[in-house]
């Protein structure tokens, strides 16, 4: 024990107290950070704060004027999204086991944490009354202080005890995500939090009777922990079926928009337009492509294959100027990704087999999806669109990893292509997207979007926000893989040359791999950024997680008065900000560290 | 049977004329060195082979094939044409098995068992069976090189080309090397070897060849080519080299 001291007691020495320059500044930033930390307390314990105007808000931080009613669609959004990962923890779930003691010692630094900050609190804060005079008060009294410090040191003492105790006793690290989460879904039954409730004359009285935090909340969070432990249980059992992984990989890129078209708009669907649109249109696009695929080997067939690509291609874009069904236009567009790969294919019989069901499930997810997306919404908001919120922020988000990073690949692959036209394209959009201020875009999005859209074709003003923002963050991405594009030694285009492998394969296997995981960080830090950034859509009138923060609760006299405690939601705000970029970030450097593996 | 002939090739980057005319004919089943001074033309000359490089004049047969811009030509003669490169270029990012087994499952469209069964028994041939697991930057530069042998040979090519396998080599590793590509030689292999290794060309070479400067200037036995050069170039070559 005591040469454990000593030990750590001359790492301290080394670290921070090596020269006199490293004492100074040890000295010096230490104390910049406690008294930080003192005022922050301080700040936030003081009485004039009001943290009520951040829980009682909290649905309107969430889904903004989203209608309760429809709420249960939210759940089964954010619990879809839950069961997904589950699956997907399960089936990718790694064997790595890391001992006990690892979560001890987790436990143990935190607990170091509390018990520092237990000692440092200040006891008195001072701030300005309404009146202009400093009010100074006591928050953070003597007994309450001996109160927590003492159960406080001995759970510290108590992992560090276990920490030191050579347990042999190991977990997996997939199964230990679940452990720590089941912790935060039993303290929201446990700890308990003040709410408001109002008297007759519609002013508010703080209730004595102290309710569970997140009560509104507790029962869908714990029915999606369970359906989240379910899903990864199911995971794990189907985790040798090949298959199954190439199936989940497509659904994730699926989910959002089956949660954007079916879950979050409510469409309103008549039968009859189904009956003579869609099924029609499914028919015959699904005709097309069998016929395709059968006669693919037929010499007259192949012959004129180059003109039938052509006349496809054409009719694609005939058809954004036409008025024919949406749907029609999408299934155009796809006939025209189906023939150019048929070819490839469908040299076997077998190939033959799964393009036939894979051309059937495309067109029937794509009419699904188009359907849901392209009907009117059934949930009514008033004044404002669906969207609101932490949910905007996190569609935005999501959105602008999701669409713009694939269209980052394209564009970067197509920006090192040897084909000109489709260099000088890739080149000029990459320039155009982001010569241009992001804010520019918006308003661009916003009011002259529509201009540019042939006739006919209209979308919602999210939709266009996420347009311009999928080739915004897009572009930058686009930059960035090209960089890593550039590092990837010519040697490595020459092996893959030389043992055989198509162009395709060389990209998909060889080059992009190596270059995606050589710019790992500046990829997190372009998704940070997009995150982050999402929060100007304010300026074009959505209201967005920040925005509700800043403006809506402060204005929000009714039916609780709340003006004048801006602070508190921002900082709420800020925290909320905090905690995804952080996770994403410490993500990425795990990340990092797995990839890594190859380099020595 | 020649299972390779070149007839007039030329190439030039740019204004300099890096092959100028080079023809010759390799049966299968032989060994074939090329030596030279630096910037003679012959890692040049090899690389047109599988097409790496480009020819402007002349032409090339590969197994019955020519050499044309046509790209489906073009894979299939690399499926059949092995190269081994002087700086390894072994995919980094993945197991010196996964690097074995890409191609065979890739372009072969083989089975993973199948492939793995395979790796396993290449590596084994070349002696590190050992290190399947491993990543190519935890491996010695002479057991990169080997894994680089067995990967060409994965896709059991009928022709082995090594572009100067052992120069970015430590002198003991290239023994090693040396000693993979003797037995993949009398195995019967059709091999093109760029080297400066003179004993290597004097043990297992059935030819020997001089470039310089873009052109073939000898071409004969090893015996003769060490003991009774033709050219005066030749003789300035080895009296240099040994």
């Amino acid at each position: 024990m005591v040469d454990v001291i000593k030990k750590k007691a001359k790492e301290v020495q080394e670290s921070l107290f090596s020269s006199v320059g490293s004492s100074v500044l040890t000295i010096g930033t230490s104390y910049l950070v406690l008294n930080f930390f003192r005022g922050m307390f301080g700040f936030v314990m003081s009485s004039d704060k009001d943290w009520l105007a951040v829980l009682n808000n909290m649905q309107l931080y969430m889904v903004q004027a989203y209608p309760e009613s429809d709420f249960i669609r939210v759940w089964i959004s954010v619990g879809l999204t839950f069961v997904f990962s589950g699956v997907s923890i399960g089936l990718w779930r790694s064997d790595d086991r890391s001992n006990i003691s690892v979560m001890f010692d987790r436990f143990y630094k935190l607990g170091l944490g509390v018990l520092f900050f237990t000692i440092v609190a200040p006891t008195f804060t001072s701030y300005m009354g309404n009146d202009g005079y400093v009010i100074t008060e006591e928050v953070f009294s003597r007994s309450s202080r001996i109160g927590m410090l003492i159960p406080v040191l001995l759970i510290t003492v108590g992992f560090f005890l276990l920490k030191n105790r050579k347990i042999n006793f190991s977990f997996n690290n997939s199964d230990a995500v679940f452990l720590y989460l089941s912790i935060p879904i039993a303290l929201i039954w446990i700890i308990e939090l003040p709410t408001i409730q109002l008297d007759q004359n519609k002013d508010r009285i703080i209730p004595d009777p102290l309710m569970p935090i997140a009560n509104t909340t507790k029962v869908p969070w714990t029915v999606i922990f369970v359906l989240f432990l379910l899903s990864y249980f199911i995971g794990i059992y189907f985790k040798e079926v090949k298959r199954l992984k190439n199936i989940m990989s497509i659904s994730w890129f699926l989910l959002p928009l089956l949660i954007f078209s079916w879950i979050f708009k409510k469409p309103q669907i008549e039968m009859a337009e189904v009956l003579t649109g869609d099924i029609p249109i499914f028919l015959i696009f699904f005709a097309v492509g069998l016929g395709t695929v059968l006669l693919i080997n037929n010499p007259i067939v192949k012959k004129y294959y180059s003109i039938y690509i052509g006349v496809v291609i054409v009719a694609t874009i005939a058809g954004v100027f036409i008025s024919i069904p949406m749907l029609a236009k999408a299934c155009l567009l796809l006939l025209g990704l189906f023939v150019t790969v048929v070819p490839a294919v469908s040299t076997s019989q077998q190939g033959k087999k799964s393009l036939i069901i894979i051309w059937a499930v495309a067109l029937v997810t794509l009419t699904f999806l188009l359907r849901g997306g392209a009907s009117e919404t059934g949930i009514v908001v008033p004044g404002s669109s669906i969207f609101g919120g932490f949910s905007l922020t996190w569609l935005l988000a999501i959105f602008g990893t999701y669409v713009s990073f694939p269209l980052g690949v394209l564009l970067a692959l197509g920006r090192n292509s040897k084909l000109p036209i489709v260099r000088i394209i890739c080149t000029g959009i990459i320039e155009l997207v982001r010569s241009v201020p992001y804010i520019t875009w918006l308003f661009f999005a916003s009011v002259t979007l529509a201009v540019f859209l042939p006739a006919g074709v209209e979308f919602n003003l999210i939709v266009r926000v996420l347009m311009v923002t999928a080739f915004f963050s897009g572009a930058y991405f686009a930059e960035n893989i090209r960089g890593g594009l550039q590092s990837i030694p010519k040697g490595q285009y020459e092996a893959a040359d030389a043992i055989g492998m198509s162009p395709f394969q060389k990209i998909g296997l060889i080059v992009l791999p190596q270059a995606l995981r050589a710019v790992i960080p500046t990829l997190v830090s372009s998704a940070i950024t997009a995150f982050k950034d999402s929060s100007l859509v304010t300026i074009i009138g959505l209201f967005d997680f920040l925005t509700i923060g800043k403006t809506v609760i402060d204005n929000q006299s009714v039916p609780v008065n709340f003006v004048g405690h801006q602070r508190e939601n921002l900082i709420f705000v800020a925290v909320v900000y905090w905690i995804f970029t952080f996770t994403l970030s410490r993500r990425s450097m795990k990340i990092e560290k797995r990839l890594g593996l190859g380099e020595r | 049977m020649s299972i390779i002939q070149a007839k007039g090739v030329k190439k030039w980057f740019g204004d300099f004329q890096a092959l100028k005319g080079i023809s010759m004919e390799i049966a299968e089943g032989e060994v074939l060195v090329i030596c030279g001074p630096s910037g003679s033309g012959k890692s040049t000359f090899i690389r047109c082979i599988n097409r790496l490089e480009q020819h402007q004049e002349g032409e090339i047969v590969v197994d019955g094939t020519e050499l044309t811009n046509d790209l489906k030509n073009i894979e299939t003669i690399r499926a059949e044409v092995g190269m081994v490169f002087q700086s390894f270029n072994l995919f980094p990012h993945l197991t010196v098995m996964q690097n074995i087994t890409l191609a065979p499952i890739w372009v072969r469209k083989k089975s993973r068992s199948d492939s793995e069964e395979k790796a396993m028994e290449l590596l084994n041939r070349v002696g590190i069976p050992e290190q399947a697991d491993k990543f190519p930057g935890q491996l010695s530069g002479g057991q990169q090189q080997r894994v680089a042998i067995a990967r060409a040979l994965a896709m059991d090519p009928k022709i082995m080309l090594f572009d100067e396998p052992t120069s970015a080599l430590d002198p003991e590793m290239i023994k090693e090397v040396l000693d993979a590509m003797k037995e993949l030689a009398k195995s019967g292999m059709t091999m093109i070897v760029v080297t400066h290794e003179m004993g290597f060309a004097k043990e297992v070479a059935d030819r020997v060849m001089l470039f310089d400067e873009g052109m073939m200037v000898e071409e004969n036995t090893p015996v003769e080519f060490f003991d009774n050069p033709k050219n005066d170039r030749t003789k300035l070559f080895l009296s240099q080299i040994l």
